[in-house]
């Protein structure tokens, strides 16, 4: 397969990066490590003209952790930056389960944090070669008016897929983004549309320059478990990460955050999580939080290799666990 | 637009005339002629395009050539040193872990990173290390078995 011609621009400098964007608006796209982008560009998913090379700026891929801010992931690190960072393996273990828990070591290698978050939505009705494509009319997603998973939706119903974005929303990170006129802050979630065809918020000239994690609370732990069918390359079928923090005494809960992420159009935070507070974890008092979840997941049968159904029940099952896995992770 | 890049591929320096477009493999293999990286899926993920840039295993079929200049590249050819085989190489022959061979490049490739970062790796480790190379033929067991047996100096 080809890649379209484009004209490739290395910018040195990220208000470099942020004008050039702005300027070429939606000819123009940013590329990070180009594992998503290169494939869906070499299946003419999306149009460019001019790509804009992320990783040529320098210093936007360092790791840095201090006890008293917490962790700071420039946008540029990869996966496995994350995953042999001793200080991100010491604090956040939850972090390096899901860098571990994506694709394949070289994905890894090539795969940017940023990038994993910024990761275009996917559906088996777009994620296909132009070939498969000739065959039916434009869905949503490629711009069309139609809606293959949905029938008669009038909006996109691919999947957010992404493996760190449920953790780090978890973990309370927050994004930082270059614009033209002025950086912005904001908590991860918020990056999120909930829009299949544009699943992020990011306007032209806009992107990801790094990503922070507040410092570990006391008595606190998490843990990723992903559902798949093979144990390397799949995308999540669901993913369910929970960060448990325990009161000094250890007997109840003092916080806890619980995000889902291959179940609906963006990650979710389940709100209904900071019910938990102040209550022993037993069945009785997760009940609830599971009930919310289960419903706030609408897995759609656009994902090959197992039914919604099958993934919509397995939300509870998997968040049982994942909890069970996080109260442990306190423990140590 | 072509524009001229230098490559550093197997410790030799190669300046050649590449299209903003062109994947590393393309260069690699139609320019270069270094032909043992493979064009498998040609889309990130069966692993048979894998080489090593600064030491990391990467897919060089999604790799654009304008982004892989003056980094150190080795491909499978570059594996083998002064005529002698790598003890990877000796043990897959030795192991039985080759069959039609079109995925081995790859795991090779990716073996050589393991065993650079781990130099005692368990068996998980190498059935991890090796999980982005997709092989149809021998059922990864015979490949798993000579990378362990490499990495202990197993190899006859």
């Amino acid at each position: 397969m080809k890649l379209p011609k484009f004209q490739y621009v290395a910018p040195k400098s990220v208000k470099e990066a942020s004008s050039l964007l702005k300027e070429h608006g939606d000819k123009a796209i940013a590329v990070a490590g180009g594992s998503d982008l290169l494939v869906n560009l070499k299946n003419r998913l999306k149009n460019v003209e001019f790509l804009i090379d992320l990783k040529a700026i320098p210093k936007m891929n360092q790791v840095t952790f201090s006890k008293s801010d917490g962790l700071t992931i420039g946008a540029m690190a990869t996966l496995r930056d994350l995953i042999e960072n001793q200080a991100v393996r010491e604090n956040y273990p939850m972090l390096v389960q899901a860098a571990e828990a994506v694709g394949t070591p070289q994905l890894q290698f090539m795969g940017t944090v940023a990038g994993n978050l910024c990761l275009d939505n996917r559906c088996y009705y777009f994620n296909q070669s132009p070939l498969w494509h000739a065959g039916r009319d434009a869905c949503w997603k490629l711009g069309g008016k139609t809606c293959y998973v949905v029938k008669g939706s009038k909006t996109c119903w691919a999947t957010y897929c992404g493996d760190t974005a449920p953790v780090l929303m978890a973990l309370g990170a927050k994004i930082k983004i270059a614009d033209p006129v002025r950086a912005k802050v904001m908590p991860l979630q918020e990056l999120y549309s909930g829009d299949g065809k544009k699943p992020n918020i990011l306007k032209p000239g806009q992107f990801i320059t790094e990503i922070t994690v507040p410092p570990p609370a006391p008595k606190s732990g998490g843990a990723y478990m992903k559902l798949r069918r093979r144990q390397a390359i799949d995308f999540p079928l669901l993913g369910v990460a929970v960060n448990i923090q325990l009161n000094g005494k250890g007997n109840t809960c003092a916080a806890a955050s619980i995000a889902l992420t291959a179940a609906e159009r963006r990650p979710i935070l389940i709100e209904e999580t900071s019910k938990l507070k102040g209550k022993t974890l037993n069945e009785a008092a997760i009940a609830e939080v599971l009930e919310a979840a289960t419903s706030q997941a609408h897995p759609v049968d656009n994902l090959l290799g197992l039914p919604p159904s099958y993934r919509k029940q397995m939300v509870k099952v998997y968040l049982k666990r994942t909890i069970a896995q996080a109260l442990e992770a306190v423990k140590k | 637009m072509k524009t001229s890049v230098t490559l550093n591929v197997n410790g030799e320096t190669h300046e050649v005339l590449v299209a903003e477009n062109h994947t590393l493999l393309e260069t690699l293999r139609e320019q270069l002629g270094l032909t043992g990286s493979k064009r498998g899926c040609d889309m990130g993920t069966c692993g048979a395009c894998t080489v090593l840039i600064d030491g990391k295993p990467t897919l060089s079929c999604i790799t654009l050539t304008v982004r892989a200049q003056n980094k150190p590249i080795v491909t499978i050819e570059g594996l083998a040193q002064n005529g002698q085989l790598h003890p990877l190489q000796k043990a897959a022959v030795q192991y039985g872990a080759i069959q039609c061979g079109f995925c081995t490049p790859g795991w090779l490739m990716s073996a050589k990173a393991l065993l650079d970062r781990n130099p005692s790796p368990t068996e998980m480790d190498v059935r991890r290390g090796i999980s982005g190379n997709l092989c149809r033929c021998t059922g990864y067991v015979k490949i798993v078995e000579s990378i362990l047996a490499a990495s202990k100096g197993q190899v006859a």
